[in-house]
């Protein structure tokens, strides 16, 4: 467990319940991710208008820099490093709406490319606890599936088989089952199931979105954005999808969610005054809304 | 939903004032033989009203299955994964992305029955814009054609594109974006505005560092432009005497140059269109509507690509199309075309500016093996606001998996012609110019 306060000297004020502003700049920000045990993050963001790149967050100098040096004209979004933090997994585009994910050895500067036929894109890369997999998802020949390879780019294989849109894939910390959204009942809704693919729980019940699920550090609980009241919003739920606690509130956009390393805190891209940000939320311990008044359990 | 004339229109209160008028004009005029009668006289004394038309260019081809016309009911390999919204106007659903446009659909009218004849961007950017197919003559842009009815407005051009460049795909630009058979002296004037709302001219390209917000002293430019001037061949003096005069007036005008510098606006208005550059390009499109110039079109991209090198996030959704609608296209359309229409109502410009929304085309309901969709021309989307529109209106209907209209098609031609007749530039003076031939008014908007 990461003691936060210790490594952030300019978030002395962590413990309240006040959101924690972390950029300044306003510009189009996506897919942050603790790094280094929370010391730092890294995130997509619009350098130009016709570029996304990985930028890497200082959290003790407050200072961003790319991550990923000389990406030339290729976008770059999705970025993950692996629990051993010898690997990083991106997704790469690579041509005309072509999109790859790429699997980098951090250390032998090696890079391995994801294929698959034709035109596409993969979606969503994670890695697995054990950091000797990727899972991610694509559209092989038809409804989005999820995968998982090797690191070494070899043992490609289906995870799912299974309507509609599958997406966001995430593990619990034991590596023993995948949390992610599917959209077969008409809407995006999650679900959780087995790592080989089996035993699957459906997690929440309405008729809008709920995606981006990521299981936090303890896996007793799951971050996910939802447009259920009104906005883009973010919410906590159990791990068996009880007791749904808003983070966020309001038609402003606030999405993106990943868990800091110490699993009390949940940074978050959100959209205030049109300005698009990063901002680090304390998740209340109980049952609780933004305000710190009780909520009951808003089911899922 | 009620059958009026050709389309199918409908609205909160029943059958329309303007409705009620085509239909009992009919009879008239088919006895009549052509002789217009009161009431027409009357719908066309009403028409004229748009002082300013601001086009919001959709380029790539937006996905209206995913937006604007969602079918739940659809099989699942046609629906899509979103889950849909009630808005203002009973019994019309969004997408859950537009929130805030479902919130403000009392304000404008929605068309649902677009159709066009081509299935490529280019083609079909050039159809979109101007009436006609590209070949074997470019007719004007519909902005190239309001431009000659209404002239310039001191010195400012009277046809805007605010955006990056001309729209275009990898291989190639448009060629309907400019003056076509009216002349160059009708092309756009591009401007483009950065998200931190930084506007540039990029004609004054070869004038490094002047920007409108730094033009501080006259005889300074003037000094530069004439330096510039000294460095031209003859070949290209002729060029640069127009982009000259032009750039100079814009950028010593008082006016003008007021028009181009977003730091007046509130903090809070800039930030309600959000900080992105399509978001700041409508608050700019607002304040050169707010100054008298006739066309400004928004381009959403310059690049119909969205996930390509160099593409600048166009509408082009052949990958991820489900995942960029949400991360990125429809919170930004969202948050930028509400901004402008309150911001329209509020100042009370909404009377005499008529505001558009459209791409070239919609998107294959029917979901590609790639999970996302690919060109579709036989039915998509247009949104109409002010000048007269009679809003909160959902005219035609497409069907079941909203593939084709079911109702009378509405084409680009249809579309070009009631702008020009909202901006008073009536079958007379259409034909004295040569341009929207064949051309109809969309009754059911007004």
């Amino acid at each position: 467990m990461v003691a936060l306060g210790m490594i952030l000297p300019f978030l002395h004020d962590f413990a309240l319940a006040e959101p924690k502003r972390l950029t300044e700049d306003g510009i189009l920000k996506r897919d942050p991710y603790f790094v280094d045990g929370g010391k730092g993050l890294i995130y997509g963001y619009d350098e130009q208008d016709d570029l996304v790149r990985v930028l890497r967050l200082d959290l003790e100098t407050g200072k961003s820099e790319p991550f990923v040096p000389d990406v030339g004209d290729k976008h770059h979004i999705e970025p993950k490093l692996s629990p051993d933090g010898r690997f990083m997994s991106v997704t790469e585009c690579t041509g005309n709406l072509t999109a790859k994910l790429v699997i980098r050895n951090l250390e032998e500067r090696k890079d391995v490319y994801i294929t698959h036929s034709g035109r596409g894109g993969t979606r969503s890369p994670v890695f697995t606890p054990d950091s000797k997999r990727v899972v991610y998802a694509f559209a092989e020949t038809g409804p989005q599936q999820l995968w998982s390879v090797q690191i070494d780019g070899k043992e490609k294989k289906q995870l799912t088989q299974c309507e509609g849109v599958s997406n966001w894939p995430s593990f619990t910390p034991d590596g023993k089952r995948i949390v992610f959204s599917n959209s077969r009942e008409n809407n995006y809704e999650i679900y959780s199931m087995s790592a080989d693919g089996t035993d699957e729980k459906r997690l929440t019940e309405n008729t809008i979105m709920d995606i981006r699920p990521v299981v936090s550090p303890d896996g007793s609980q799951i971050a996910f954005t939802s447009t259920r009241d009104g906005g883009y919003n973010v919410y906590v739920m159990k791990i068996d999808g009880t007791n749904v606690r808003a983070l966020t509130a309001g038609l402003d956009r606030d999405d993106y969610p990943a868990w800091h390393p110490d699993g009390r805190h949940v940074v978050i891209v959100s959209e205030k005054g049109g300005r698009f940000d990063l901002y680090l939320h304390e998740v209340p311990p109980g049952a609780v809304n933004p305000d710190g008044k009780p909520l009951a359990d808003t089911g899922s | 939903m009620i059958g009026v004339g050709d389309f199918k229109a409908n609205d909160c209160n029943g059958l329309s004032r303007r409705s009620f008028l085509k239909t009992a004009a009919a009879v008239p005029f088919a006895m009549g033989a052509g002789l217009p009668s009161l009431l027409d006289v009357q719908a066309a004394q009403e028409r004229g009203r748009a002082k300013s038309v601001i086009l919001l260019w959709l380029w790539g081809g937006p996905s209206h299955i995913d937006t604007f016309d969602p079918k739940p009911d659809a099989p699942m390999d046609y629906r899509g994964p979103f889950g849909t919204i009630p808005t203002k106007i009973p019994g019309v659903h969004f997408t859950e992305m537009l929130p805030r446009l479902a919130q403000r659909n009392d304000k404008f009218s929605l068309i649902r029955s677009m159709v066009t004849t081509d299935g490529g961007h280019p083609g079909a950017g050039t159809i979109g814009v101007t009436g006609f197919k590209e070949s074997p003559t470019v007719h004007p842009n519909f902005g190239s054609i309001i431009a000659k009815h209404r002239g310039n407005s001191g010195a400012l051009p009277p046809f805007f594109y605010l955006g990056r460049g001309i729209p275009r795909d990898l291989p190639r630009r448009i060629e309907g974006y400019g003056g076509g058979t009216l002349g160059k002296a009708y092309d756009p004037f591009l401007v483009s505005c950065s998200q931190h709302g930084d506007v540039n001219i990029p004609t004054l390209k070869m004038l490094d560092g002047i920007t409108p917000n730094r033009i501080q002293d006259r005889k300074k430019l003037l000094d530069q432009l004439d330096a510039a001037h000294r460095t031209l061949d003859g070949a290209r003096i002729d060029d640069w005497e127009k982009t000259h005069q032009a750039a100079y007036g814009l950028l010593t005008d008082p006016k003008a140059k007021d028009a181009f510098d977003l730091t007046r606006e509130k903090e809070k208005t800039r930030e309600s269109y959000g900080q992105t550059a399509f978001g700041q390009s409508c608050l700019l499109a607002r304040r050169l509507a707010q100054v008298g110039v006739p066309y400004i079109q928004v381009n959403w991209s310059e690049y119909v690509e969205t996930f390509t090198p160099n593409g600048d996030w166009g509408w082009d959704t052949h990958i991820y199309n489900f995942e960029l609608l949400q991360d990125r296209h429809c919170p930004i359309l969202d948050r930028a075309f509400s901004a402008l229409l309150d911001d329209l109502y509020d100042r009370g410009m909404m009377e005499d500016t008529l505001v558009v929304a459209m791409g070239e085309f919609g998107r294959t309901p029917k979901i590609s093996k790639r999970a996302a969709r690919e060109h579709h021309q036989h039915c998509y989307f247009s949104i109409w606001a002010g000048a007269g529109v009679q809003p909160g209106r959902t005219i035609g209907e497409s069907d079941a998996r909203a593939e084709r209209p079911l109702t009378e098609p509405i084409s680009p031609l249809m579309a070009g012609t009631t702008i020009a007749e909202l901006c008073g530039v009536g079958a007379q003076q259409r034909a004295e110019m040569k341009v929207l031939d064949g051309g109809s008014v969309i009754n059911e908007l007004l």
